[in-house]
């Protein structure tokens, strides 16, 4: 039974688009996200006096400072844009496929 | 004076073992206290009635949406220990705060994009499930509920002991009435209403925090005229590192391996965290365990950033208020306002919450922190529970023989014992320095459950013994490295000279788990591991697509 779904399932068409699309937007996201956090970690540990310098001269605010706060608003939209192409992209392949297969 | 060590910064999340003073009862705090352990204890009854099945148990009969999920994700996130303890760091030492943050946010895109949906499609009530899918159960099961059990303790020790620090305080009882109240408080949580009731109050809980934050952050602004650099100016002003607050600090410089490890333990513990990873299954779907992080993300993102202006606005706003210190001195170059506030730096945002918004804002946020200690530790209780009485008891001691109704009583029982053993320890570690125990505790979740959970998921050629070599090598090297290191060898054995050269083992105990997994897997020839690397394809189809998944959902 239970391997009859699977094998169903592997020779839908749009099951390999959909392994391999998913894959790739996921490792793409990953890739970015690590960018974005070991670019931010590997600043404030080897290139601690750039994040040091103050926005402009009439600022308190640290580059360092802004940066954090921009970092933490990137970790939302990434995984909002991810969301976004899952529901898009990946659930009517999903569905279709579901559909068929059940 | 930024001498406040990356290392150690952890000490002050949780409580500082030596409060100044015992505090005095407060009686906003106590009225809405009370309130909400009655609104909490209806919540349990009416989901007692719920909870007939291990399914309910463990997961809430998956029946909570993703939204609801994302709050519940974020209530455990937005624990007493970022809430003040992030506040405090950044009281003492600006940015150094906001990169705990940081790293523990960053935790959500990795989960997100390499495991929230797929464990939802492969798993039913914990991550043992997930990494036993196509590996042999017993091998899996019991590593997966070694380093679960692990973490657990870690973390209910951190929590007592810091919720325990934080009652005497803020409601002037006893330190060991406070941990029996706690552990009281939770047992009824978990054993009557299981999953349910500990979602709800954390839901609940989380929607409150969130609410005092905003208020608090939004009256701290309100004084600066809604203009954060203005606060930052005043805080530069004041504090005695000045300038330096806005930058990393020296402790960061002097030894950026270790911030660079530490980093990436909070990163990657997230994505091995029993009881946030359990959460994963009370949602319907995969679709739902999206929406989860989504909100969860969102809201936890939210916080810190409340948390920020909190932290900052401390700096700027209580040296204006001396009834808040011990012989405030503000002469230059004394770090007096450091050391002298009541009750220790943690106490900065309850503090902060007395000079913008008065005693009944004081109250109102104490008893939400102290809720959120209550419902964070019946978190940890259940996934204890579940690694006890779901993985050791079902699956390696009965063979996967117990009927439902026994798995239910074992769990139910672990609950009690739990319980009893939080109580306990944190009465015995009342005094110790329980910083090393949350790092620890994240870099074993990244170093074992992590490095398994995401190759077994997502690498054809892993195999049982590539994933047990590799994850009680992982679980043994950041263990060994905390307890040789200064946090433990030195501070609490006494020795000399530390034998790790740093705290924090994630740069080496990380790789070194993903590395001995391949290894050990590439290297396995039996028929076995044939056998799992074929079963790879039908993983895929499930953890893809969700198909024949075992429906945790009762409606």
């Amino acid at each position: 039974m239970q391997d009859t779904i699977v094998e169903k399932v592997l020779k839908h068409p749009k099951y390999a688009e959909l392994v391999q699309r998913r894959t790739r937007v996921s490792m793409a996201f990953f890739a970015v996200a690590l960018v974005i956090y070991s670019g931010f970690i590997l600043t404030l540990a080897y290139m601690p006096e750039v994040f040091a310098q103050p926005l402009g001269p009439d600022w308190t605010m640290s580059v360092g400072v802004l940066t954090g706060i921009l970092v933490v608003f990137s970790a939302v939209i990434m995984i909002s844009l991810y969301v976004y192409f899952s529901n898009k992209i990946f659930d009517p392949l999903l569905d279709a496929i579901v559909r068929d297969v059940e | 004076m930024k001498k406040f060590l990356l290392n150690t910064a952890l000490l002050s999340m949780i409580a500082q073992p030596a409060f100044a003073a015992t505090g005095q009862a407060n009686t906003s705090a106590i009225v809405m206290f009370l309130v909400f352990i009655a609104g909490t204890m209806v919540i349990t009854w009416w989901a007692a009635r719920k909870t007939q099945t291990t399914s309910d148990f463990y997961t809430a009969g998956g029946g909570i949406t993703g939204f609801q999920n994302g709050l519940a994700i974020a209530g455990d996130y937005i624990s007493a220990a970022s809430f003040l303890g992030i506040a405090g760091m950044v009281y003492v030492s600006g940015f150094d705060g906001i990169i705990y943050a940081i790293g523990f946010l960053f935790g959500w895109p990795v989960v997100m994009f390499l495991v929230a949906e797929r464990l939802r499609n492969l798993g039913r009530f914990n991550f043992a499930d997930v990494t036993a899918f196509r590996l042999e159960q017993t091998p899996m099961r019991i590593l997966a509920a070694s380093a679960s059990l692990l973490i657990i303790a870690l973390y209910l020790i951190a929590q007592m002991v810091g919720a325990g620090k934080l009652i005497v305080l803020l409601f002037g009882l006893e330190y060991k009435i406070a941990v029996v109240i706690i552990g009281t408080l939770m047992m009824i949580y978990v054993f009557f209403g299981g999953m349910t009731a500990t979602t709800w109050v954390q839901i609940i809980k989380a929607v409150l925090m969130l609410a005092g934050g905003t208020l608090l952050a939004a009256l701290v602004l309100m004084a600066f005229n809604w203009n954060p650099d203005a606060m930052l100016a005043e805080a530069v002003k004041v504090h005695p590192s000045g300038a330096e607050l806005m930058a990393p600090g020296a402790a960061v410089s002097s030894n950026p391996l270790n911030a660079l490890s530490l980093g990436l333990a909070l990163a990657f513990g997230t994505a091995g965290l029993p009881h946030i990873l359990m959460r994963f299954f009370t949602v319907s779907s995969a679709k739902e365990a999206r929406k989860s992080v989504i909100w969860a993300s969102s809201f936890i993102g939210y916080f810190y950033l409340l948390t920020f202006i909190i932290g900052f606005g401390a700096i700027a706003l209580l040296v204006r208020h001396p009834e808040f210190y011990n012989n405030l001195d503000l002469s230059a170059g004394s770090n007096n306002m450091l050391t002298a506030l009541i009750g220790g730096t943690n106490m900065a945002a309850v503090h902060l919450s007395n000079a913008v918004g008065g005693s009944l804002l004081l109250g109102f946020l104490a008893a939400v922190t102290f809720a959120t200690i209550v419902a964070v530790v019946a978190g940890l209780a259940l996934a204890g529970a579940a690694a006890i009485a779901h993985d050791l008891y079902a699956n390696v001691i009965a063979r996967g023989r117990s009927t439902e109704k026994q798995e239910m009583r074992i769990s139910k029982i672990s609950t009690l014992v739990l319980g009893v053993l939080a109580v306990l320890l944190g009465i015995v570690f009342e005094d110790q320095n329980v910083a090393f125990m949350v790092g620890l505790a994240f870099a074993i979740a990244a170093s074992a459950n992590f490095p398994v959970l995401v190759l077994s998921i997502s690498w054809r050629g892993c195999t049982t013994r590539g994933a047990t070599i590799g994850g009680f090598l992982g679980l043994t090297f950041a263990t060994l490295w905390v307890v040789l290191s200064k946090t433990v060898w030195v501070d609490v054995f006494g020795n000399a000279e530390p034998i790790s050269p740093f705290p924090n083992p994630g740069i080496f105990s990380i790789p070194l788990a993903f590395f001995s997994i391949w290894f050990f897997s590439v290297t396995d020839k039996s028929a076995r591991a044939v056998k799992e690397r074929d079963a790879f394809t039908a993983l895929t189809v499930r953890s893809q697509t969700g198909i024949g998944r075992s429906g945790a959902q009762d409606h």
